[in-house]
């Protein structure tokens, strides 16, 4: 483990990777079947997160505002806005939910979603999530929580073959899907809340939505109390846990930091053989874990030589390090949104919270870079290798089929990686 | 206690009481049933495309965040271009609670030492305006200390719509740097580009001509534009306005202030573009300009003409379905008309009056005006049998129901359609949608589905 620096001296963020709290905890509304997030700010937050959003995942996203206004941001508490915005959505669609979070205008002036939720006749989750506060992590989080806190039904009775997997905000859907499958094969019953892995998978559906399709359902949620296992990945989801463990106090946790590279997937399939009594995993696990070892092995030439950034947000950040650090990779410098408790065990040199300004001014400590969009014009500024991973993506399609995670998805990071690096070499030494 | 003032009359009569006829246009969005982006948006893109200036948004994550290396509003600034370059206060809930002053004067110090911008234009957001920073204060305190435009840009996300915002940065634009510099020379056919972005590089398709008929771009609002310029821009001699209906209030203050008449345009299609050369050249005033025009226009047709010959006959007797938003109603249609396709409707819904009646001219008798585009559509592309369906992403399975070609009108562009250029990249993307096979191949059911 290297430095870790979590303070920034500077007075502003030079282009900033980060993203919003109202912005994660859209996200994890958008994992619910037929739910609609409303966020109550101005029209822009909401504007942009949805524009956002379609870019990243090519599919429509159905999010609505409360439209604040210049006039309601003085003389308004929430109660207008939030009521009428209840009243307009569910005069066109009927959501199972609607997931009503805040923005920093709205915490600014002290709107009480709490009590104005408390006076709306359907099924909402309320939670704040300043965007002065956190990041898109967080607001994942919190949403989650929210959801846990105000809709699962409090039991002291358990279902052994029932598993609860809160996954954190930067899985993408068919990673959730291939965590649910690992852990299916066991012989659990998986639900996943939040759930992208059925509502933003990419399947071409039958018509255009007005709301958001698949997903765990909102039923189901509320009854995830029984669940006899709940199983965190990434740091951020705790508090979801402990959450749920307040339901039911018989339920047992296990959390995985993350579920990047070999390590980490041992580490899950152990508890889970521990757990069930499995003596060997299904043969598809089985085989792709020599396959990973293979990656491994066939990719540690090209990426023993490479030293690489890793921006991200924390969870990811520690997924991602793992992984190469395994086949041999050194992670010079690892950039993080946000502060997390993540940052002291990652596997670089230097680990720090801050921006692409930050990670420019060190781009001579690496040459390939894991990291968004946004980290493209680094790269081609300075000739570096790019794989690129997290939000947003707008270059590429096929996002939400990026799979990174466990023995399958580690084989193909580490195969993308070290043929990236292998390529910007070649193509050096070539000129 | 006085009873608390009803927040739906406030609303209602805050915007536009002068305009009786058309108030709900004008009216605050309504919650819950509202899309479309804010003020500040609007703002950051009118004065975006600065590229030698920085554009520090003084707010939390959210706007910024999302919002920038966004658009593709290309510049030829050689080196450094600070439209790639995000910058944010990143306001914590320390600020909050303390105010974000301090930290802004800190940070435009920053931006002046590290990056050297001829300007630097600070936004307000929500968070910033509610907790009460004087901005205004902030920015000529900084602007005395290091001696550049330091430019406040009031448009906090609240106030209203993107629309709003693009008025709100023009004002920004003429109080802070119109005017506050003198061209080192003026030629008599000095005008200023109003509202064109030069997204995807829209602008490039007719600069050229321009320059090529003698007809210098003194400065731009704000396409590939430069500080220097739009500081002179009050020595223009005409104002062109592009395809841009929010910038027509700064248009008339620069009349008022500096005399400077102005002519609203648009660069879109083959028709529109000729039109707009010689509507150009004939406010100037100048006969032997007028004439070196038309000549231009002709040659420039002729040259059009050749290469869309192939494409015509892909067009032949096509009928296109128009869905798309303001004044894309009438300008997309108005190019597609030129390619030979006929537009057989148009959505109007998000279009202002003047739209409207653009579009109906547009149109004809015969064409519909959609006011509920997402109902409406799919029953016009059966009745008339249209062929392709040009629309934002959420209709793409109403093309595919309906078995025809689909081409997205509301993406984030890429490919410029402006000027002559620009018609023969959208007469390829047609043609590329019209010979696709994936809008039948995605309809195809499994061998296991009835
Ligand atoms: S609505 Fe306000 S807070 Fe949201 S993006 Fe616009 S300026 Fe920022």
């Amino acid at each position: 483990m290297g430095e870790v620096s979590r303070k920034s001296k500077k007075p502003l963020q030079v282009n900033p990777f980060k993203l919003s709290q109202p912005m994660g905890a859209a996200l994890a509304f958008l994992g619910v079947d037929r739910c609609m997030p409303l966020m109550h700010g101005a029209i822009g937050c909401t504007s942009y997160t949805k524009v956002y959003y379609t870019r990243h995942f090519a599919e429509p996203i159905a999010i609505q505002t409360t439209a604040v206004s210049d006039v309601t941001a003085i003389l308004d508490g929430g109660d207008y806005s939030i009521v009428e915005s209840v009243k307009n959505i569910t005069g066109k669609v009927t959501p199972s939910l609607i997931g009503l979070h805040t923005t920093g205008l709205t915490e600014t002036k002290g709107d009480d979603i709490r009590a104005v939720a408390g006076k709306i006749d359907f099924p909402l989750v309320h939670v704040n999530t300043p965007d002065y506060e956190g990041g898109l992590e967080s607001g994942w989080a919190l949403a989650t929580r929210a959801m846990i806190e105000q809709l699962v039904t409090p039991t002291e009775s358990i279902d052994d073959d029932k598993l609860a997997l809160l996954p954190h905000a930067s899985l993408t859907p068919v990673e959730v899907e291939k965590i649910k499958e690992f852990i299916a094969s066991f012989g659990y019953e998986v639900l996943a809340l939040p759930d992208l892995s059925t509502s933003l998978d990419g399947h071409l559906g039958e018509k255009q939505a007005a709301l958001s399709g698949g997903g765990i359902s909102v039923e189901q949620i509320r009854g995830l109390a029984d669940a006899g296992l709940v199983v965190t990945v990434g740091d951020s989801m705790q508090g979801c846990a402990r959450a749920l463990l307040e339901k039911n106090p018989f339920v047992r946790h296990l959390h995985f930091r993350h579920l990047g590279g070999l390590e980490a997937t041992d580490a899950l399939a152990a508890r889970l053989m521990k757990e069930t009594g499995v003596e060997r995993p299904q043969p598809p696990i089985a085989r792709w874990r020599k396959r990973l070892q293979d990656a491994m092995l066939d990719g540690h030439f090209s990426l023993g030589q490479t030293r690489v950034l890793v921006v991200g947000e924390p969870d990811q950040l520690a997924g991602f390090c793992q992984a190469l650090n395994e086949a041999g990779a050194r992670v010079a410098v690892a950039v993080s949104t946000v502060d997390s408790p993540q940052l002291e065990t990652i596997p670089a040199a230097k680990v720090l919270v801050g921006d692409l300004e930050d990670a420019e001014n060190l781009r001579d400590e690496y040459g390939l870079i894991v990291g968004n969009d946004h980290a493209e014009a680094l790269a081609r500024r300075f000739g570096k290798a790019l794989v690129l991973r997290g939000f947003p993506n707008w270059e590429q399609v096929g996002n939400q089929l990026k799979n990174d995670v466990l023995y399958e998805g580690g084989a193909y990071f580490l195969f993308e990686a070290a043929n990236a690096a292998t390529a910007l070499r070649e193509h050096k030494e070539g000129h | 206690m006085t009873p608390k003032p009803k927040i739906k009359d406030l609303l209602d009569e805050s915007a536009c009481a002068h305009n009786k006829t058309r108030k709900t246009a004008c009216n605050a969005p309504t919650p819950g049933a509202t899309t479309g982006g804010c003020a500040f948006e609007g703002a950051q893109i009118t004065l975006f495309p600065y590229a030698d200036a920085a554009h520090l948004v003084h707010g939390p994550m959210t706007c910024l965040g999302a919002s920038w290396e966004t658009r593709a509003t290309k510049t030829g600034w050689e080196g450094r271009d600070l439209t790639q370059v995000g910058f944010t206060t990143g306001i914590s809930t320390k600020d909050v609670v303390f105010g974000g002053e301090q930290k802004l004067l800190d940070a435009i110090g920053y931006i002046v030492e590290r990056y050297a911008p001829e300007a630097v234009f600070v936004y307000a957001t929500c968070v910033t305006a509610l907790i009460g920073d004087d901005i205004d204060a902030v920015c000529r305190h900084a602007e005395g200390k290091h001696g550049v435009p330091v430019v406040p840009v009031h448009a906090p996300g609240f106030v209203g719509s993107k629309n709003l915002g693009s008025r709100l940065g023009g004002e920004a634009a003429l109080a802070g740097l119109i005017g506050t510099a003198e061209p080192e020379e003026a030629t008599p056919f000095d005008i200023n580009l109003i509202g064109e972005y030069n997204v995807t590089g829209d602008m490039w398709q007719y600069s050229h001509l321009l320059e090529e008929l003698g007809i210098r771009v003194l400065s731009t609002l704000s396409g590939d534009g430069r500080i220097a310029r739009i500081r002179t821009a009050h020595r223009a001699r005409l104002n062109v306005i592009v395809c841009a209906k929010s910038l027509v209030s700064l248009t008339r203050k620069m009349e008022e202030r500096y005399g400077i008449p102005s002519v609203s345009l648009s660069f879109y299609g083959k028709r529109d573009t000729s039109a707009g050369l010689l509507a150009i050249a004939e406010a100037l005033g100048d006969a032997e300009l007028v004439a070196r025009t038309r000549r231009l226009v002709a040659r420039e047709e002729a040259k059009l003409e050749e290469k869309l010959k192939p494409y015509r006959e892909v067009f032949r007797g096509k009928k296109a379905v128009l869905n798309t938003g303001g004044n894309k109603s009438w300008s997309i249609a108005s190019a597609l008309q030129d390619l030979g396709i006929e537009v057989v409707a148009t959505a109007v819904k998000k279009a202002t009056e003047a739209d409207r009646e653009k579009a109906r001219e547009h149109l004809g008798e015969k064409g519909v005006l959609m006011m509920n585009p997402g109902a409406e559509q799919s029953k016009i592309i059966d009745e008339t049998g249209a062929h392709l369906l040009l629309a934002g992403g959420r209709s793409l399975y109403t093309a595919i129901k309906k078995g025809i070609a689909f081409a997205d009108v509301n993406q984030e562009k890429k490919k410029s359609y402006g000027g002559y250029g620009g018609l023969l990249n959208l007469a390829e993307d047609l043609k590329n949608a019209l010979e696709n096979p994936v809008f039948t191949n995605v309809a195809r059911r499994a061998p296991w589905e009835k």
